[in-house]
């Protein structure tokens, strides 16, 4: 499964999760957008963390960077590099 | 045999979905004409004048206040400069004849704007220091020496009241300047001027600020005019819905208060101080009432603040989406007061989660709610009711605060373990999926809200007491 698949998949958990099973696109907005809320983003966090090695300590936390598909690809490549 | 089940568990998750997707206000945004009306120039003059009456019903002003909405409609490309224009007009010249000592109350306002831009100046200077990296924690620890400063500052001085007026107003403005604050850290930070439309929007705001900072305006903005359309037609529905719970909210206390004589919860609150208790009955009646009401003010207010901003171009969430279909504290938490539920995240939650019991989850996430709905939670209230400190001094308004720290203590085990319950897709069913944990939730925030009191004048053991009446045990 590639990377975007993966982190597809995931918010898609998520989202089935609050019962939300309403399809959407790599730039949806998720949490901007209403559809995830606070506590579905301290998941995200913590699935970043363990599962691509994402370290918020320094980056700090901005909505913005975890907001879509497109948002959390495009944060990994960044911290990858 | 599965499918009898299939139809039987189709047909009440029907009846939720009728439900979860009923709509009382049409959703007009969605429909083409409407849109593309919306876009042109009568439209937007239609889409004001109705926003302008159902203002007038709102607000006493809101005259000035559509005028500064039609400004910022007219002129999108310089939205954001005219949020300042209007902010600053909204600041000074339209509160001047609330103000006691216009010229006083104004010259103290600019000289705590100016101490918000030292600090914006600085923390931009010294961004990678402990400083920048620190800034709203030095921001916030900073205020609350000021404030033990002014509680044991002489009251016999004439610069007593001055010192106690200058920590009141920066008190109105700190949270802002937290937020504006947090923006530098962004790669795409707004400037100075465009941070000073964030302070108390025009739109209005509590101490909580209201849409939260420049950071999230940036994200919210409407890019073109079908956004703006949009956005504009969403904040019309959002002041429509606010009007009809505004007169809904009015029928309901008539009814509740006058015709069934239920007591407002602060007069069977009193009688049970003094030991002359309502009826068991009375006093659930009563506090379910309280926690209805409380859902409607908050309602009211916070959907009027959201629907000027999206006026103004902003597509915000609501502040109070839903409440009364959250299934778990935690999603009453964060659907009641967004909000608030926003600036605890922002600066006590994610500060906290991020830096601390990295190894382990369940830890690392109960410690950053109690930090932020604990913590957070009693802090912002304490440092909000500056009063009781002036009037009390600062260990007995400390001390007579304990029936709020102990309201925030539960709230926030009770955010806690909501979160740290494994999470399962809502039960089949209407009953099972969504009447049981609404009324687990429901009852859960009716019962904390005996404690939800920031007044200083009962102790704790009075709360208790009424706990006591509503299981008919008097003591």
């Amino acid at each position: 499964m590639d990377q975007r698949e993966e982190i597809r998949k995931y918010l898609q958990e998520l989202l089935a999760l609050k019962g939300d099973r309403q399809p959407f696109v790599d730039d949806t907005s998720l949490l901007l957008g209403g559809r995830l809320a606070s506590v579905d983003a301290v998941d995200i966090v913590v699935f970043l963390e363990e599962k691509f090695g994402v370290d918020f300590t320094e980056l700090g936390f901005d909505p913005t960077l975890i907001d879509s598909v497109d948002a959390i690809d495009s944060l990994i490549q960044t911290v990858k590099k | 045999m599965s499918t009898q089940v299939a139809i039987s568990d189709a047909f009440p998750s029907r009846t939720a979905n009728w439900l979860a997707n009923f709509r009382i206000i049409p959703r007009i945004e969605t429909y083409p004409f409407v849109l593309n009306f919306a876009q042109k120039f009568a439209g937007k003059l239609l889409i004001l004048a109705l926003f302008a009456g159902g203002l007038s019903f709102a607000t006493p002003q809101w005259i000035p206040l559509s005028l500064c909405l039609a400004m910022i409609t007219f002129v999108p490309v310089r939205r954001r400069i005219l949020v300042t224009v209007a902010t600053l007009i909204f600041t000074f010249v339209v509160p001047w004849n609330t103000f006691l000592h216009p010229f006083y109350t104004s010259s103290l306002i600019i000289f705590v704007i100016m101490l918000g831009a030292v600090c914006f100046w600085l923390v931009v200077q010294f961004r990678n220091s402990v400083l920048g990296r620190h800034a709203v924690f030095f921001l916030l620890t900073g205020y609350s020496l000021f404030i033990i400063f002014a509680a044991y500052f002489p009251n016999n001085t004439p610069v007593y009241l001055a010192v106690w007026d200058l920590a009141y107003i920066f008190g109105i403005y700190v949270w802002f300047f937290a937020y504006s604050l947090q923006d530098i850290r962004a790669t795409d930070r707004d400037g100075l001027g465009l941070q000073l439309g964030t302070y108390r929007p025009f739109w209005g705001s509590t101490h909580t600020p209201f849409a939260k900072g420049a950071s999230y305006l940036r994200r919210i903005e409407a890019r073109d005019g079908e956004q703006l359309a949009v956005t504009q037609l969403k904040g019309f529905k959002l002041l429509a819905w606010s009007l009809l719970i505004s007169v809904f909210s009015k029928y309901f206390q008539l009814f509740v208060h006058g015709y069934l004589a239920i007591p407002t919860f602060p007069a069977a609150f009193v009688h049970s101080v003094q030991h002359k208790p309502d009826a068991w009955y009375m006093c659930w009646a009563s506090l379910v009432t309280a926690f209805f009401e409380e859902v409607f003010y908050i309602s009211i207010w916070g959907h009027r603040f959201i629907a000027c901003c999206r006026m103004a171009g902003f597509n915000a969430l609501r502040n109070t989406h839903r409440p009364l279909s959250a299934r778990t504290v935690a999603e009453f938490w964060n659907s009641f007061y967004f909000y608030f539920k926003e600036l605890l995240a922002d600066f006590f939650f994610y500060p906290v989660f991020l830096n601390y019991f990295k190894k382990n989850k369940r830890l690392r996430i109960a410690v950053a709610t109690f930090a932020a709905a604990g913590f957070g939670n009693a802090f912002y209230h304490f440092i909000r009711d500056l009063h009781f400190i002036s009037e009390l001094g600062l260990w007995r308004a400390f001390t007579a605060y304990h029936v709020y720290l102990f309201y925030c203590t539960v709230l926030a085990g009770g955010i806690a373990i909501s979160q740290l319950r494994k999470r399962r897709p809502p039960p089949a069913g209407f009953f099972r999926g969504h009447v049981v944990p609404v009324f687990g939730v429901v009852l859960f925030y009716c019962l904390l809200h005996v404690f939800d009191y920031t007044e200083r004048t009962y102790p704790i053991r009075e709360h208790f007491r009424f706990v006591a009446h509503l299981i008919n045990l008097g003591y």
